[in-house]
């Protein structure tokens, strides 16, 4: 079983404290990711829900080479602390709330209190509310605060918010704030032990027109950032001077004048506000640097701006192809991580402006516009002898990515454009389909018109190069049926033939010429062509599909589904009807049956019987994804529960993956899963599993290996062996962690290099094995006492057997 | 600063690329660049001297005109003729000239024109006189009296007479493989090939038209004739075989010629040249018997030649004008004589005994040392970063200025451009509100630009619907400007245009449908 496809970028991550490694939040589990080769590291597995954040103690001490613990927060209501450079779990602490974003303002060891004792060390936590009181007043969200030292929760409830807000914390720790709606709300996390119960009081409220969603403090002045959904920056100078003033000062000032405290609203305490705009859209992130001089934010526009905090002045680093999420400074000046939204990390040196290197992880879903009704896509298709899935991209690309590796194996852009955040996608990537053996891509990509006009519809062909993946055009087909959509795309299983259905009401099919060696020696590129066309009854072809041996070609026609010879074009029958149009059809290798989907109120999953041209089983359920074993006549169905009255909040539905026989309407198996919705089913071959459990396992698994490959909404996925659940031991991949490559010389070998190799010849040496050519000592005592010889005599004896010259035993 | 995708310029779709019409031997023919001079009579004859520099003469009614072979300027002109004189011809080492004529008599001149010799003998004009390849003694003449006479031209003496034409002689041709070969081709339709040892014909190939042209090819096995339109290709060695039969012109093949084509990469190969009264010059591949080359001239043409260098082609017309083509690149070479200027040592840097010699400080040339030093074989060559050229719209649409680089598309007037941009602006729903903010002299720009390419069928399919809607948005602006409306009116006569020929085509496939209909049958 391997679990993948899991998100970067849900939560911000950490750099270790000598900034080669970099902590990740994927799910339940943190990676570790090398900064200077972009490949996992490590994993810390132990939570048993999503991790939320990652807190990494700063080095102490530069000479101190490995510092490396850290705190994590999760849902499942733990705070738990690791050694990740051996990825040991050392302490678990239940705090028994779901922990949203946690900040550990003293992190770097508390302060010593008066009397000289170490104070605790203490955590805010935004967690959920547990009153009913603040959830029947709709503050689903509260802060809390945790002792750390004696893991205990104090009772005092800070602030109760909304919803469980992040966290943000400055650099010294001297102050922790959040936002809320149109404020932002800064504490000072206190210096004593005792003060902490009593931090709910000290807080400062910042307010604004528009709502905000983040805020950051300045590393050593009291200046704070906050950004707004409409791409606002506000910096406020000299906040709360007058609340965190000393306690004693009990006696407040009046409010000042307005004029002496210019932009700030009301009885704000700040000393003056300023308001950067250049982003479009919502501010995701604001992060000062670590010297204070530049503010750097980003949205969702894919920029990252430099702010020159005392002129305003900006640089940019555009064209990162999402939206940008995260931003996170590292120790090491030259180094930050910008988190985008599809699914990478990017390591950047601010000071050049350049990316370093990126993590990319799997592309996740995005948006599309609803372009026609019933579209069978989930935009991805299988390769399932290499493991890899090729799924679009929101910047109009195809990212190929190894199930088996839980890596990205390379991008291919679709289409050459710039990609722009577009409050609506106005181009996308609508089909994409690949051949068995994963050596030719068809893609369609549509663009929408603007009030009617300039509507089109784009077919490519690609060519696999060298190795897999990597892509190259073949050829382009503007508008291949006129004005009208295509509802599917599919290769031919063994020659190079494609078809494609349109909801025009006729299918094509494309057939590639090949290349031809001219006489001058220069190779011309075969290219894709029309071979022939097919209609039936002008009904709009809604889904198509070849037989396992390319024979028969089915094309659902509305309701109907004809059967075709493409080598001839020739209609061969035509089979029955459906309630709804069915949008999705596929053949069950190995058996005479067809299987057919079809959505909207009245959904049907039907078996066709092929040599009786009738329908063999139907079920009324919403399949969302389909897939056929290619040696057996097995298939797995996934089909989404009906939406539940009482799981409203999320917009991911639950649903089942059914296994069936062709045959036989009764399910082998059943699994249930989450956020089926916009999911898909896959299945893959045999090789690489028997041959990575042939080294893991040093056996043979006999049996089928076919594993099938669920892939959530969320691009999570799962391989597992749907036939033999018990099994499901399958470790991941020997190559699947990558040791931190190239550790850095220091001390003698960074000054003068590395010493020749002086290392002992013995290492060299073959270890050969030895074995005693028998026991003496074992007869040499046996024996009544009173017939042995005397034990001066035997002593001699005894021991030139011990010292015996052995002889090498060969192995 | 570069982020970390690179900038896309917006590209125009792709379209299947026009085939490659012209192979590199066309381009050599076509590389010929013509000009002509008039001489008001009829040019029945040209002739090369096989000589270098190719000198060529050229006969038109009773004057020769010899030309220089590298110049292509008049040399000397001809005019000791009574009557008509045809058939013009060098002696193969150009020091002598020979032409027939009306009167019947075949005359020998020098090239300034000096009359030498005079045959007598025929009764009728000679319209076909030649030297043998590399015999500088004899000639041979044939006349209107179907007769073909083998002289000695020192003596002025008739040494055989080959009886055997039973019409006019209009052409032959000296076979290169043999001395004792030619052909001759008569207006009884047949060519004759004869051995000067014998008296009788050694061949007759009926070519069933009567021929104008014959001419053996550089192998000698084979011989090219022309008459009527088609000119046939004969293996002679093999007993007369018609090989093939080219019918590519129209009217009647009037002369026929070999030529080289000089094709760069690859061994010069002949080709045969062919000329008609329709006007056109074919070249003719008789390896693989495919016409290489045509070229229309805007007269009917009686006579062509090639240099045997290939520096020109020639033809003349029957209106009296004399096409000469010159190939392109084909240097005139000056004449060397003193010091080549440009081998002249530059400033500064001195030259002594053949090596370089350094520089004295005291130069101008000291200071400037190195400068226009080339990179040798071996250096590592840094080059200067290319700067990569953004077009102005994109510069604007990377600024969202989308009215502006729509603007500025339109200034460029090229639909390459355009389309593109109106496609990115459709695709960042930006294309109505750009048009309306169009002003109106933008809106001209615009309006022309539609009117002119709004047909195109590569693009009408968006330029279609978006003329209409831009009517639809800016009606009231363009009633009230003059321009605008009579740019409207050229785009409704477009339209209107395009419609009937919608209309014939639709026709046109309903004739044509029908009858696929019963061939698949």
């Amino acid at each position: 079983m391997i679990q993948g496809g899991k998100n970067l970028v849900y939560r911000p991550p950490a750099f270790s404290g000598d900034g080669k490694r970099l902590l990740v939040c994927t799910g339940n589990t943190v990676s570790i990711y090398g900064t200077s080769t972009g490949l996992l590291i490590t994993e810390l597995v132990g939570h048993t829900a999503t991790v939320t954040s990652v807190i990494v103690l700063p080095v102490a001490a530069p000479a101190s080479k490995i510092a490396s613990y850290c705190w994590t927060s999760s849902l499942d209501g733990t705070i738990r602390y690791w050694d990740f450079s051996s990825s040991q779990l050392i302490k678990t602490l239940e705090v028994n709330h779901s922990i949203y974003s946690m900040v550990i303002p003293n992190i770097s060891g508390p302060p010593a209190d008066d009397n000289g004792e170490k104070g605790d060390l203490y955590a805010l936590i935004s967690a959920d509310s547990s009153k009913s009181s603040a959830q029947q007043r709709g503050l689903s969200g509260q802060i809390l605060v945790y002792n750390l030292t004696k893991s205990v929760l104090l009772k005092n409830t800070v602030s109760e918010t909304l919803k469980p807000e992040t966290l943000v914390g400055s650099y010294s720790g001297e102050f922790v704030g959040i936002v809320t709606a149109r404020r932002l709300l800064i504490w000072k996390p206190p210096r004593k032990n005792t003060d902490w119960v009593n931090l709910g009081k000290f807080r400062v409220r910042l307010h604004h027109t528009k709502s905000f969603t983040t805020l950051a403090f300045h590393p050593s002045e009291r200046i704070v950032a906050g950004g707004d959904i409409t791409g606002r920056i506000l910096i406020w100078r000299g906040f709360g001077k007058r609340r965190f003033a000393k306690q004693s000062l009990t006696s407040r000032r009046d409010v000042e004048n307005e004029e002496e405290r210019p932009g700030v609203r009301g009885n704000d305490d700040a000393e003056s506000c300023a308001t950067w705009h250049w982003h479009s859209t919502e501010v995701k992130f604001l992060s000062f640097s670590s010297d204070g001089a530049y503010l750097y934010s980003g949205g969702g526009e894919g920029v990252l701006v430099a702010w020159q905090l005392d002129t305003g002045k900006k640089t940019f680093l555009p064209r990162f192809g999402s939206a940008l999420r995260y931003f996170v400074d590292s120790p090491d000046p030259s180094l930050s991580s910008i988190s985008s939204a599809d699914n990478q990390i990017h390591l950047v040196n601010l000071q050049a402006m350049k990316v370093l290197k990126s993590i990319p992880g799997i592309k996740l879903p995005f948006a599309i516009p609803e372009i026609y009704e019933g579209l069978w896509s989930n935009g991805f298709a299988v390769v399932s002898s290499a493991g890899l899935v090729a799924l679009r991209t929101e910047n109009y690309g195809v990212q190929f990515y190894s199930l088996l590796h839980d890596r990205e194996i390379t991008q291919v852009v679709v289409c050459n454009r710039n990609y722009q955040t577009n409050d609506d996608v106005t181009v996308v990537v609508s089909l994409l389909a690949l051949s068995g053996d994963g050596s030719e891509m068809s893609t369609v990509e549509v663009r929408l018109p603007e009030e009617g006009i300039g509507g089109l519809v784009c077919l490519k062909f690609w060519e696999c190069g060298s190795h897999s993946g990597d892509f190259a055009l073949s050829t382009v087909i503007y508008d291949p049926h006129g004005d009208a959509g295509i509802s599917a795309v599919a290769f031919h299983p063994t020659r190079s033939m494609v078809v494609s259905s349109s909801y025009g009401g006729n299918f094509k099919i494309w057939i590639r010429s090949m290349d031809i060696q001219k006489k001058d020696g220069s190779l011309q590129k075969g290219g894709w062509r029309c071979q022939s066309i097919g209609t039936y009854k002008k009904n709009p072809m809604t889904a198509a599909a070849f037989s396992a041996d390319g024979s028969v070609l089915a094309v659902a026609a509305g309701f109907v589904i004809t059967l075709w010879n493409p080598n001839t074009n020739t209609l061969v029958a035509v089979m029955g009807e459906t309630p709804e149009p069915i949008v999705a059809l596929s053949f069950i290798p190995n058996a005479e049956h067809l299987l057919s989907v079809s959505r909207g109120s009245n959904p049907q999953l039907s078996v066709w019987n092929l040599s009786k041209l009738s329908l063999s089983w139907a079920y009324a359920l919403c399949a969302e994804a389909m897939a056929c074993d290619m040696n057996s006549s097995k298939f797995a169905v996934l089909v989404l529960a009906p939406a539940k009255v009482l799981s409203g909040v999320s917009s991911h539905r639950d649903g089942l993956i059914l296994l069936f026989e062709a045959e036989d309407a009764v399910p082998i198996a059943t699994w249930c899963v989450k956020k089926a919705k916009g999911g898909g089913l896959a299945f893959l071959q045999e090789d690489h599993f028997t041959k990575t459990e042939n080294t893991t396992n040093g056996k043979i698994d006999g049996k089928s290996s076919t594993r099938l490959v669920y892939l959530n909404g969320d691009h999570e996925y799962i391989v597992f062996n749907p036939f033999n659940s018990g099994d499901d031991t399958t470790s991941k991949p020997h190559d699947w962690y990558h040791p931190l490559e190239n550790e850095e010389p220091f001390g003698y070998k960074a000054m003068y290099g590395k010493l020749p190799d002086s290392t002992d010849k013995r290492e060299n040496l073959e270890t050969v094995a030895f074995e005693l050519t028998d026991k003496p000592w074992e007869t040499l005592f046996s024996g009544s006492s009173h017939v042995l010889p005397p034990l001066s005599k035997l002593c001699h004896v005894f021991l030139a057997s011990l010292l015996e010259k052995k002889k090498e035993v060969t192995t | 600063m570069d982020g970390p995708g690179t900038f896309v310029p917006i590209s125009a779709r792709l379209h299947p690329k026009k085939t490659l019409k012209s192979s590199p031997e066309s381009k050599f023919w076509s590389s010929f660049k013509t000009t002509f001079l008039t001489y008001n009579l009829p040019i029945t004859s040209i002739n090369f001297c096989p000589e270098p520099p190719h000198d060529f003469v050229v006969t038109s009614s009773a004057t020769l005109f010899t030309f220089d072979g590298i110049t292509f300027t008049p040399k000397s002109t001809i005019r000791k003729f009574s009557d008509v004189a045809y058939s013009g011809t060098f002696r193969p080492d150009g020091k002598l000239l020979a032409a027939g004529g009306e009167s019947g008599n075949v005359q020998i001149f020098n090239p300034k024109g000096d009359p030498l010799r005079r045959l007598v003998g025929h009764v009728h004009p000679v319209h076909y006189v030649s030297y043998p390849h590399n015999d500088k003694l004899h000639i041979l003449s044939g006349g209107d009296d179907g007769l073909v006479k083998w002289w000695d031209v020192a003596s002025e003496t008739e040494i055989t007479t080959l009886s055997g034409h039973r019409d006019y002689i209009r052409c032959g041709s000296p076979s290169p493989a043999s001395e004792h070969l030619w052909a001759t081709g008569s207006y009884d339709d047949m060519v004759r090939l004869w051995d000067l040892r014998n008296t009788s014909p050694v061949m007759e190939l009926g070519h069933g038209k009567p021929v104008e042209a014959a001419v053996f090819l550089p192998s000698g096995g084979f011989l090219a004739t022309a008459g009527g339109n088609v000119v046939k290709i004969w293996d002679v060695i093999g007993g007369g075989k018609l090989v093939h039969t080219m019918e590519s012109h129209n009217k009647t093949v009037t002369s026929l010629c070999v030529g080289k084509a000089l094709v760069p990469g690859e061994s010069e190969q002949s080709r045969l040249l062919s000329v008609s009264i329709d006007g056109y010059l074919k070249v003719f591949d008789y390896m693989s018997f495919k016409v290489v080359h045509t070229a229309k001239f805007p007269a009917s043409l009686l006579s062509v030649g090639m240099s045997p260098s290939s520096s020109c082609r020639v033809a003349g017309s029957s209106n009296g004008r004399f096409f000469i083509g010159k190939r392109k690149g084909h240097k005139v070479e000056p004449k060397k004589d003193g010091p080549d200027e440009l081998m002249l040592p530059i400033e500064g840097v001195g030259e002594e005994n053949g090596k370089w010699a350094p520089t004295k400080p005291w130069h101008r040339g000291y200071f400037q040392r190195g400068q226009t030093e080339k990179h040798s074989e071996g250096d590592l060559v840094v080059n200067q970063p290319k700067r990569v050229r953004v077009p102005q719209h994109d510069k604007l649409l990377r600024k969202f200025h989308h009215k502006e680089a729509f603007v500025s598309a339109l200034n460029s007037n090229n639909p390459e451009v355009v389309v593109p941009v109106m496609e990115e602006l459709v695709a960042r729903k930006a294309m109505v509100r750009s048009v309306m903010n169009l002003d109106l002299e933008e809106l001209e720009l615009l309006m022309k630009f539609l009117d002119k390419y709004v047909t195109l069928p590569r693009y009408a399919g968006l330029l279609m619907r978006f003329a209409e809607r831009v009517l639809q948005l800016r009606g009231e602006d363009i009633e009230g400007s003059e321009e605008l409306t009579y740019h409207v009116l050229r785009l409704k006569g477009m339209v209107s245009e395009e419609i009937q020929i919608q209309r014939s085509l639709l026709e046109i496939q309903g004739i044509i449908s029908p009858i696929l209909r019963m061939a698949g049958r």
